[in-house]
Formats: C-alpha cells, sequence, structure tokens
C-alpha cells in the first residue's frame, strides 16, 4: 500500500450518514429558493412522539418557513411544508427575493398546534432587482439612470432575463 | 484627456491536485497544462511589455492553492519531466513534419515556445515560478491579488464565520509568506459574495473585492453610476462589479472573439490524431488517448472540416480583436461619461486559464490590447488599487449575494448533485472550531494534528469539487476527494480528542496534503470567545 494512497490515509472509512446531533441549517439558493438539512437525533424523536401521540413513522413531519421583512425584522408570514419522516433534506420554494427566512421543524398537533423540535439559522434571500432604496445624494435624473441601466442589462445578455425583471422599476 | 479606465483581471485558480502515489495523474496534468499553455505565455507578454517599457496595468490573483503547487518541491520535479517529455514529442515532430510545408513552421512553433518554457522555468527561475510573477509586481504594472486558502465558496460555508476568517486569513498569510507584502484585493472564489463578509476582509489589510455584475449593480441603496464605479461596503472595502460587455465579447460562444475561424481549433491534437505507434509514449501509460498540446488546424468552420492553422492570420485576427475591444470600449466610456461625473471604469476579469489553453491566441490578444492601450488616449489601463488612490468619493451601498456562476447565485454549488456535501462540511468546521478554541496553546504532535485537521477542513471546502461534481466530468474524482479530506478530518479530530495520534499516519498525511506549511490551527479559534492570533501578526506587518 502507497503511503500516500487513499486506502491507507482514509483506512477505508467512509462518512458518516449522520452525527448524531440535532440542527437544522438553511442555506439561501438564489432570490426564490432555499435549501435545508436538518439531523434529529434519537434521543429527541420520543419528545416528538410523545407529543403527537404517534410514532416515528407515522408523524405528520412540517417544515414551517417564517419570512421577515429585512429592515424591521417583523414577521410577514409563515407557512408549512409536509415532510416525509424518511427525508432529512428540503428545497423550499420560499418565493420573495431580499427578505429574510428562518425555518422551524416539527410536527402538527390536533386542534392546529405546532410543536417545533429544531430551529434554523436565519438567512436573506438575494435581490433580483435593482434596490428601491435611493440615497438621494447619489441619485441620477430619471432620463440619465434609464440610459445607465438598460445599456448594462442590454450588456449582460447571459442573465437578460434577471437583468430586465431588474429593469422594470426604472421604465 | 483620459475619457475612461479598464481594469483587467486575470483570476488564476486550480485546486490543490497532488498524487505522488501514482506514477501519472490525469489531474496534475490540469495544472502542468496551465503552467505551459496558460500562466507561462501570459508571464512572457508581461515581460515583453516590460521590456519595451509599455505603459499597461493588470490585476492577477494566484489562488493559494496554484501558489502551493507552484512552490512545492515534488510537483516542480514532476512537471519538468513532463515539460522535457513534450520537448522530446517536439522534436520528434519536427523530423515528422521535416518535408511538410503547412505543418513544419508549426511543429516548429510548438518545439520554440517548448524550449522557452523550459529555460523560463528550470534556469531562468530555478522551477520557481512565483518568482516570476513576484518581478512582474516589482515591475509596478501587475498587481497581484490573494483568494480564499483553498478556493471555498464562502457563501455556502458562512454558517460559520470561522470559516471565512481561516479562509480568508490563511490565503492573506500565505500571499505574504511568498511576496512579502499584504495584498490590497482579493479575488472572491467564484465572485461569491454575502453580505457581512467584508468586515472580516476588512480587519484582514484588504482594500477591496469584485463581484459579479448584480453584486454590485443590485447593490442597496441603488448605485447611482451601475457598475462603473465601486461602491464602498459598510465594513470599509470597496466592490468592484463585473462589465458585462467585455465578458460578453471574450465569452460568448456565438460571438466572443476565441470563436474566430481562424484561431487555433482545440479540438484537434495529435494525442487522437496521430497513430498509437507513434504516440503512444508520450500519452498516460495506461494506453487512454489525451491533449498533448500539439494542434495544427484553425477553427475553419462549424463542422469537422479543419484546415491547416496558419500563424500569421490567426496573429493578425488578434491585432484585430484587440484593436475591435478598444474601439468598444471606446464607445462604451463615451455613453457612461454622458451620465457619470467621472470617467467610467470597466471591470473586466476572466479566468486566466481561458488564455492560451483554451484560447491559444489570447495571450498575444493582451499583448496587443495592452501595446495599443499604451498608445490610446482616450482609455488608460488602471488596477482596482490604483483606481481607488485617485480618490473619487465613493457611494456607501451594500452588494447584494451573488456569484459569478451560472444563473448568477449559488445553484452551481448547491443543488441536488451536490447538497449533501454541506451537512458534513458544517460539521467538520463546527468541530475543527471546537478542537481550536479548546486547544489554544497546543505543542509538538498535537499541534501538528491540529494543523494537519485544519489542512484537510481547508481542502474539503474547494469550491472546486462541488463544481465538478455539477459538471459531471470528472465527478468521480471529486467526489473521492472531498470524501478523503472529510474522513481523514474526522479521524483526526477523534485522535486528538482521545489524545491517540497514530503518528507514522500523521506523518504520511502531512506528506501528502502538504499545503500551507506555516498554518496554524487557531485560526479556526470561535470568533465569538477569542481574538484570533494571526490579526495582531498582520497587523504588525501592515
Amino acid at each position: 500500500m502507497h503511503p500516500s494512497g487513499k486506502d491507507y490515509l482514509d483506512g477505508g472509512e467512509n462518512l458518516p450518514l449522520y452525527y448524531g446531533g440535532d440542527r437544522l441549517v438553511l442555506l439561501p439558493r438564489d432570490p426564490y429558493w432555499l435549501y435545508a438539512y436538518w439531523e434529529i437525533s434519537l434521543p429527541t424523536r420520543p419528545f416528538l412522539e410523545s407529543a403527537a401521540q404517534k410514532n416515528w413513522e407515522s408523524l405528520d413531519l412540517v417544515l414551517r418557513t417564517h419570512r421577515f421583512n429585512p429592515e424591521k425584522n417583523e414577521e410577514e408570514s409563515h407557512f408549512d411544508i409536509q415532510i416525509p419522516p424518511s427525508s432529512d433534506n428540503w428545497y423550499i420554494k420560499a418565493g420573495v427575493p431580499n427578505k429574510k427566512y428562518r425555518v422551524e421543524l416539527g410536527c402538527l398537533l390536533p386542534e392546529k398546534n405546532f410543536k417545533t423540535v429544531l430551529v434554523s439559522n436565519v438567512v436573506t434571500t438575494p435581490r433580483d432587482s435593482l434596490s428601491d432604496i435611493i440615497d438621494e445624494n447619489w441619485r441620477l435624473p430619471d432620463w440619465q439612470a434609464r440610459r445607465l441601466y438598460w445599456r448594462i442589462a442590454r450588456g449582460n445578455l447571459s442573465s437578460m432575463e434577471m437583468m430586465k425583471r431588474g429593469l422594470q422599476q426604472v421604465k | 484627456m483620459v475619457k475612461g479606465y479598464l481594469a483587467l483581471i486575470f483570476h488564476s485558480h486550480l485546486p490543490y491536485v497532488r498524487h505522488p502515489e501514482y506514477k501519472q495523474s490525469l489531474e496534475e496534468k490540469w495544472f502542468f497544462e496551465a503552467i505551459t499553455e496558460c500562466y507561462i505565455p501570459l508571464i512572457r507578454v508581461f515581460q515583453g511589455l516590460d521590456q519595451d517599457n509599455i505603459n499597461y496595468s493588470v490585476t492577477f490573483s494566484l489562488s493559494p492553492t496554484l501558489l502551493a503547487m507552484l512552490e512545492d518541491p515534488f510537483l516542480q520535479e514532476r512537471y519538468a519531466e513532463y515539460l522535457s517529455r513534450l520537448q522530446q514529442l517536439a522534436r520528434k515532430e519536427e523530423e515528422r513534419t521535416a518535408t511538410d510545408p503547412v505543418f513544419l513552421p508549426l511543429a516548429r512553433m510548438y518545439r520554440e515556445r517548448l524550449d522557452f518554457t523550459s529555460y523560463l522555468f528550470n534556469e531562468k527561475y530555478g522551477r520557481r515560478l512565483v518568482e516570476a510573477f513576484k518581478e512582474l509586481q516589482k515591475g509596478g504594472h501587475v498587481e497581484l491579488i490573494t483568494s480564499a486558502a483553498t478556493h471555498g465558496y464562502l457563501p455556502l460555508l458562512g454558517i460559520q464565520k470561522e470559516t471565512i476568517y481561516a479562509q480568508i486569513a490563511a490565503g492573506v498569510e500565505y500571499y505574504q509568506m511568498i511576496f512579502g507584502n499584504v495584498p490590497k484585493g482579493i479575488w472572491l472564489p467564484e465572485c461569491g459574495y454575502d453580505p457581512g463578509m467584508e468586515e472580516i476582509l476588512s480587519e484582514l489589510g484588504l482594500y477591496y473585492f469584485i463581484t459579479a455584475t448584480h453584486g454590485v449593480l443590485y447593490a442597496s441603496p441603488r448605485p447611482k453610476y451601475g457598475v462603473y464605479s465601486p461602491i464602498l461596503t459598510p465594513g470599509g472595502l470597496a466592490a468592484f462589479g463585473r462589465d458585462p460587455e467585455t465578458s460578453h465579447q471574450v465569452w460568448s460562444s456565438k460571438e466572443g472573439y476565441p470563436g474566430d475561424y481562424n484561431y487555433r481549433e482545440f479540438y484537434r491534437d495529435i494525442g487522437y490524431d496521430l497513430n498509437l505507434d507513434y504516440i503512444g509514449e508520450f500519452l498516460h501509460p495506461a494506453g487512454m488517448r489525451s491533449n498533448t498540446g500539439f494542434k495544427y488546424y484553425s477553427i475553419t468552420e462549424p463542422t469537422n472540416h479543419k484546415e491547416p492553422y496558419n500563424i500569421e492570420w490567426a496573429a493578425g485576427k488578434a491585432r484585430e480583436h484587440a484593436g475591435n475591444f478598444i474601439f468598444n470600449r471606446e464607445k462604451q466610456v463615451e455613453y457612461y461619461g454622458e451620465i457619470m461625473d467621472r470617467p467610467p471604469l470597466v471591470v473586466a476579469p476572466y479566468d486566466s486559464e481561458l488564455f492560451g489553453h483554451w484560447w491559444f491566441e489570447g495571450p498575444l490578444w493582451i499583448d496587443n490590447l495592452c501595446r495599443l492601450i499604451a498608445e490610446n488616449q482616450h482609455i488608460e489601463m488602471i488596477t482596482p488599487g490604483k483606481y481607488l488612490e485617485l480618490g473619487y468619493p465613493l457611494q456607501l451601498s451594500t452588494p447584494n449575494p451573488s456569484s459569478w456562476g451560472d444563473k448568477g447565485y449559488h445553484e452551481v454549488w448547491l443543488n441536488g448533485k451536490n447538497d449533501w456535501l454541506y451537512r458534513h462540511l458544517h460539521t467538520a468546521a463546527e468541530k475543527m472550531i471546537s478542537l481550536a478554541t479548546n486547544f489554544p496553546r497546543a505543542g509538538d504532535t498535537l499541534k501538528d494534528a491540529l494543523n494537519q485537521a485544519a489542512r484537510e477542513l481547508l481542502l474539503a471546502q474547494s469550491s472546486d469539487w462541488p463544481f465538478i461534481i455539477t459538471s459531471g466530468t470528472m465527478d468521480m474524482y471529486a467526489k473521492a476527494r472531498v470524501t478523503s479530506h472529510l474522513v481523514r478530518f474526522l479521524k483526526l479530530e477523534r485522535q486528538i480528542w482521545e489524545n491517540n495520534i497514530d503518528l507514522s499516519w500523521l506523518r504520511h498525511l502531512e506528506a501528502t496534503d502538504n499545503l500551507f506549511p506555516h498554518l496554524d490551527y487557531r485560526l479556526f479559534q470561535s470568533l465569538n470567545e477569542t481574538v484570533p492570533v494571526e490579526k495582531d501578526k498582520l497587523t504588525g506587518v501592515i
């Protein structure tokens, strides 16, 4: 076996499927989509099972996505996605650029109660358009702004659609 | 009177690939080809401009993994062997085409280029090409900048700010170790930006970074001059946005310069065209056909019909395209100049590996471009660092999260093919932070093990692995690499906590995954609890 070879250095090991902890991590993919992955450890499962009075396999797991206004940090809305208990990751169509999001993983109880077991970090979706916020000290007259942004959009042919959307505001 | 500025930026990066366990490795060849076909031809162009006292300005980002490979004696030796084999092939090709008036000049061109490459690599720089870059920077026309240590895709690793700190600090430190100065700017891997990271960049003494077009264009508040003036981020650094027109002119598959029919055809290589009895000894020992770099045909037309390459015609086209590029810049800065209160700055970043390898005439195009601009009254070349010294007031604005990858955000590095990676990468980073925070003053073997754990984690974090997995070619290699580094990290972590370090295994690991010999694991210390050690050291040098 070569001392720099994979067989020797990795010792035949592979990556673990899980790490035995509880975590829920949220990542932004683009202005519209989020990605969440999670791990619910075996000792944590009974909390949900006893709250819902169901065994793990038949739990109604739900990923609750909260949307916040990025400036005021106020919650604007939330929505739920039903998740099969066998899943450990999900792409979430959050739908709105430039918003803060946090997700919770839990299960629905009778009378619409929600039992949370994991809470994620907070992420902000990117913008897909020009900012509405204009600094008055750095403002172009409208006709000049149109000329400027129009040409940048024309040049960026590879992402024309993205730019067009961004430009609707200055037209 | 200068009407506008052009900042050409060449981003040079390859993942750390080094396989002493194999006699020859296909993946090491990426690096060897890049030296022969890109880095040395580009160095040659800029040395020529310096020699002729041409006034030009370009920026080069050299990723720390690339620098580490250029500095690695084992890879230097392997490259010298590789180059010597190519030189043998070049002589054989001259003999084979000796009576052929069409192909002999081409065979001779390759022989001369390889002889010069060998002279530059072996004799002039004693196999240390970083010396050539150092010399260029001293010449005053080339600004060298750094990148994240292993080119980690920071927006998706930034769950732990410590990762961003370690990636950037290790990159800045390694640059400093090699070039002696603190870099003014940084190339964020894949232009991957997420708000908040600029505080770390600024803390490490950096002045600027580059973003994709919509990184600056969609910044908030809305940037008055679009991407034609940098903005000042809340962290105090400047962000320069990429100009879309210059990227389109070079990159567009339909209208881009590299597709011109007179230019060299990449896909006709004697490694595929010639009989195995003749060419076999120059290919991979397993007998696989592969590129040799000897290509004798021009693109000609979009069919399989190819005419022999004509050196003069291609050189003429490179001149013409340089002229066309400048003409377009003149029109462009004239247009934006009417809107702006300052000369517009066109930021044109490209991958260095495009020039010479894919676009054979690319270095010649750059040479022509620099010479023509030096005589031009309206356009001046500049580096971002020098632009900031001009002192134009910059608008305060926060860039938009973005990348220069497909679709402009994070999807290339986060999709159904590679998303499984992040669970492991984040957990490993968490474990590394815990190690670094719990063992703040390790010595001897424990310190070595901790440093190696940091190396393995950094190697696992390369943006190249998720990128290659997405692209689908060589994805098995990328999966194996990232898995190996994570497995090695986890094994080290276990051994460290159990106080049971396998010394012989550790030494082999250090000898194999050997980049950044002076790396200090404490770069990963928790930012909540401690002041990173390296910060003082860096401030001292600044």
